[in-house]
C-alpha cells in the first residue's frame, strides 16, 4: 500500500482546511475565553487547528458527550412510553481538524472498553464517520508526557491523517490509514503536491526528534505498572491524594476516563433519562442504598482512579488509561498531578 | 440515542407484601412476545428502572423453569427502592435492561449435595438457584436449605418456604435471631445454626451463600472451620451498579467487573481480589 505524502505551505494547508470543511461537517478548536473546545465550524478564520495543548479540551465529547439524552419518556398511570430522542448529531459523516496525538490516541484506547462484549453501537458510529486530522505538536507543555507511555507516538495510527510542521516553511499532510488515504484523494487540491517518502521522511524524523527532545517529563511506564501492580495498602496513597477537593475536574478533561451516571429528569408525566460524565472521585460513586461503600475515604477513591489507569485497564485490556496529555493536572485546583502520583506511589514501594 | 441503555417496558403482575420492607414484584413484559426471548439463568440479574426516579441493579430472584413471568424482590433501602414501595402497584409499568452478568455454576453442582445458606434479602438470589434446582431436582443429591432472618416477620417467601417444608426431598432449616413466643424452630445467628444444628457433611457438597455482608463473611468463616474448600463455597455479591455492561467504572474490585465476571464468584474467586467490597 503506498500511502501517500503530500507537501504545501501555508497558504496551501488553509486551503486543505476549506476543502475538508467543503467536504463534510467540520469539528475544530474554537476560542472562548482564552480557552479552545472542539466545535461545528464552517470556516477556517472560526478556529485555531494549532491551539495550545495545554488549553485546548480533548475531542471526548464528539464520541463521548458530556451529558447525552438516553430517552425520552412518557409515565402516566395510562402506562409508560419510551421513545428514541432525536438523530444523534456526532453519527454524521464529518472530520475533526486540530485533534492533538494524545487525543488521537485516547480513541484508541476508549475504543476497547466500548467494543468489549457489549458493543456501543453508537460510540462506534461516531467512531467509523469520523476522519482524524491531527497536527503534531512542535514541542511538549510543561505537563505532557506522552512519549513515556506505552503507544509509539511517532508512527502513531490513530489519527488518519497527520501534519507536521517540516523545514523552511514546508508543511507536510500525510495520510496514516487507508481511511485517511481515501479521504486525501477527495480533500488534496492543487496546492500540495505528492513527495516520495525519501524526501519527506528525514525531514518528518528531524522535526519528531525536537518534539521528543522537548519533555520535561520522563518517566519508564513499565516499571510503574509493575511496581503499581503489587501495592494495594500504602499510605503513600493517602500522602498523595489529601489535598483533593473531589471536584472531579480531572475526570472530566480527561481523554480517557469514560466512567458515567445515568439519571432520570420528569417533569409532572414527562422525562428525560441522561448518561452523564461521572468520576470515582466522586463519594457517593460506590455507595450502595443500604449504606454499604466499598471506597468510603478519599484515598481509596484516588487509589482506585491510579490503579484504573496505570493498572486495572492494562490487565483487562492491555492498554494503559492514560495518554500522557496533562489535562487533569492543567485543570486540577489544587495541583495534583497523576505523573507525580503514579511515581510517587510507585517509588514508595509496598509497605513492609 | 444511547441504545444500550433505553430499557424494555414490563407490567408488574403481581405485588407480594414479604415482610415489612421487602416486597416481590412479579413483571412480565409487555410485548408478549419478548419472555421467550428474555432467556436467563440463577444468578443473573437486571436493571430495573422507575421511569423518573432512576433505574436500580436487583437480582432475578424466579427461575425461568417456571415460565411467563420473573420476580424481582425488592428491598426498601434508599431513594429508588422507597419510591418502587410508595409507588408501584399492579398493573403498572417500569423499564428493565438484562439479564447481566454470570450464573451460578449449573454444571459444577450437577451429582453435588447442595447446601444453600440464606440471611434476609440475601435469600432472593438463591430462590431462583432453588426453583432452579428443585425443577431438575434429580441432578442433585441431598438438599439443604438454611434460612436466617432478623425475626419471623422479616422473613421473604413465607409462603413457598412452606412448600419447601412440604417438600420430602428438602431439608428446611429455619432461625431468627432472638427467641419469639410462637417460634418453635432454631434461635440464633446463621453461622452458629450452621455449626450446631445443620452440621453439614463435607464430602461432595456445594455450599451457596448470601445475606448481609456481615453474615456471608462469618458463614464463610464457619464453613471453612468445618471443613470445606474455597473452591466449594459460592456466593453473590453486591456492588453499586449502573450500566451492568462493564462500562460505567463503578462495580471493579481490582480488574475484575462484578457486573461482567460476577456476580458470581467462589471464595476462592473472591480471595485473589483486592480488599475493595
Amino acid at each position: 500500500m503506498s500511502v501517500e505524502t503530500f507537501v504545501t505551505d501555508k497558504a496551501g494547508l488553509q486551503k486543505f482546511y476549506e476543502a475538508v470543511m467543503a467536504s463534510r461537517e467540520t469539528y475544530a478548536p474554537v476560542e472562548k475565553f482564552g480557552k479552545f473546545d472542539f466545535k461545528r465550524v464552517a470556516r477556517v478564520t472560526e478556529c485555531d487547528p494549532e491551539s495550545p495543548i495545554a488549553k485546548t479540551q480533548s475531542i471526548k465529547p464528539l464520541f463521548f458527550p458530556r451529558s447525552a439524552k438516553v430517552m425520552k419518556f412518557v409515565a402516566t398511570s395510562a402506562g409508560t412510553d419510551v421513545s428514541e430522542t432525536d438523530e444523534d448529531p456526532l453519527a454524521v459523516k464529518r472530520a475533526i481538524l486540530g485533534v492533538k496525538h494524545c487525543d488521537a490516541r485516547s480513541l484508541q484506547v476508549l475504543d476497547k472498553v466500548y467494543n468489549w462484549d457489549y458493543i456501543d453501537t453508537d460510540y462506534q458510529k461516531r467512531r467509523e464517520n469520523t476522519v482524524i486530522i491531527s497536527t503534531r505538536c512542535d514541542r511538549a507543555d510543561t505537563h505532557c508526557f506522552c512519549t513515556s507511555l506505552d503507544y509509539d507516538v511517532e508512527n502513531l495510527d490513530a489519527l488518519d491523517v497527520l501534519i507536521v510542521n517540516g523545514s523552511d516553511g514546508k508543511i507536510y499532510i500525510k495520510a496514516r490509514t487507508p481511511k485517511g488515504e481515501s479521504f486525501l484523494k477527495e480533500t488534496v487540491t492543487g496546492q500540495a503536491s505528492p513527495v516520495t517518502d525519501e524526501i519527506a521522511s528525514p525531514d518528518l524524523k528531524k522535526q519528531y526528534d525536537a518534539f521528543a527532545g522537548s519533555f520535561r517529563l520522563k518517566m519508564d511506564y513499565k516499571e510503574v505498572n509493575a511496581k503499581l501492580s503489587k501495592i494495594f495498602d500504602t499510605p503513600e496513597f493517602e500522602n498523595v491524594s489529601g489535598n483533593c477537593v473531589s471536584c472531579n475536574t480531572c475526570a472530566f478533561v480527561c481523554p480517557t476516563c469514560h466512567c458515567f451516571k445515568i439519571s432520570d429528569e420528569k417533569v409532572k408525566d414527562t422525562g428525560v433519562r441522561y448518561k452523564s460524565y461521572d468520576s470515582c472521585n466522586n463519594g457517593y460513586f460506590t455507595l450502595m442504598a443500604g449504606g454499604h461503600n466499598p471506597r468510603p475515604v478519599k484515598y481509596r477513591r484516588w487509589r482506585q482512579r491510579a490503579m484504573h489507569k496505570f493498572v486495572y485497564y492494562k490487565e483487562r485490556f492491555g492498554e494503559n488509561l492514560c495518554v500522557g496529555c496533562g489535562k487533569c493536572t492543567i485543570a486540577c485546583p489544587v495541583n495534583i498531578s497523576i505523573f507525580e502520583v503514579v511515581n510517587q506511589v510507585s517509588a514508595a514501594g509496598v509497605q513492609e | 440515542m444511547e441504545q444500550l441503555l433505553v430499557p424494555m417496558i414490563c407490567k408488574v403482575d403481581k405485588v407480594i407484601q414479604e415482610t415489612p420492607d421487602v416486597k416481590t414484584y412479579r413483571l412480565k413484559f409487555r410485548d408478549e412476545g419478548m419472555m421467550e426471548k428474555f432467556t436467563y439463568l440463577p444468578g443473573q440479574f437486571v436493571e430495573f428502572s422507575l421511569l423518573g426516579s432512576g433505574e436500580c441493579t436487583f437480582c432475578i430472584a424466579s427461575s425461568a423453569t417456571r415460565t411467563g413471568y420473573f420476580d424481582c424482590s425488592i428491598k426498601k433501602a434508599g431513594v429508588v427502592t422507597a419510591d418502587i414501595h410508595n409507588s408501584l402497584e399492579e398493573g403498572d409499568e417500569v423499564g428493565i435492561r438484562g439479564p447481566f452478568g454470570n450464573w451460578f455454576p449449573l454444571e459444577d453442582l450437577k451429582g453435588k449435595n447442595l447446601l444453600f445458606v440464606g440471611g434476609g434479602i440475601g435469600l432472593a438470589p438463591l430462590r431462583s438457584l432453588i426453583q432452579y434446582c428443585i425443577d431438575n431436582r434429580n441432578d442433585y443429591k441431598d438438599f439443604t436449605i438454611l434460612y436466617g432472618a432478623r425475626t419471623s416477620a422479616d422473613m421473604c417467601y413465607k409462603e413457598e418456604i412452606k412448600e419447601w417444608q412440604d417438600n420430602k426431598t428438602v431439608n428446611v432449616v429455619l432461625t431468627i435471631d432472638k427467641p419469639e413466643e410462637t417460634w418453635t424452630s432454631n434461635v440464633g445467628v446463621v453461622p452458629k445454626i450452621l455449626e450446631e444444628v445443620v452440621n453439614p457433611v463435607i464430602e461432595n457438597t456445594k455450599v451457596i451463600t448470601c445475606g448481609p455482608p456481615i453474615m456471608i463473611k462469618y458463614t464463610i468463616l464457619s464453613l471453612k472451620k468445618l471443613g470445606f474448600a474455597d473452591p466449594d463455597i459460592i456466593t453473590t455479591l453486591e456492588m453499586k451498579m449502573q450500566c451492568g455492561l462493564g462500562k460505567c467504572g463503578r462495580c471493579n474490585i481490582g480488574s475484575t467487573y462484578v457486573c461482567k465476571d460476577g456476580p458470581v464468584f467462589t471464595n476462592e474467586q473472591l480471595k485473589s481480589l483486592p480488599d475493595e467490597f
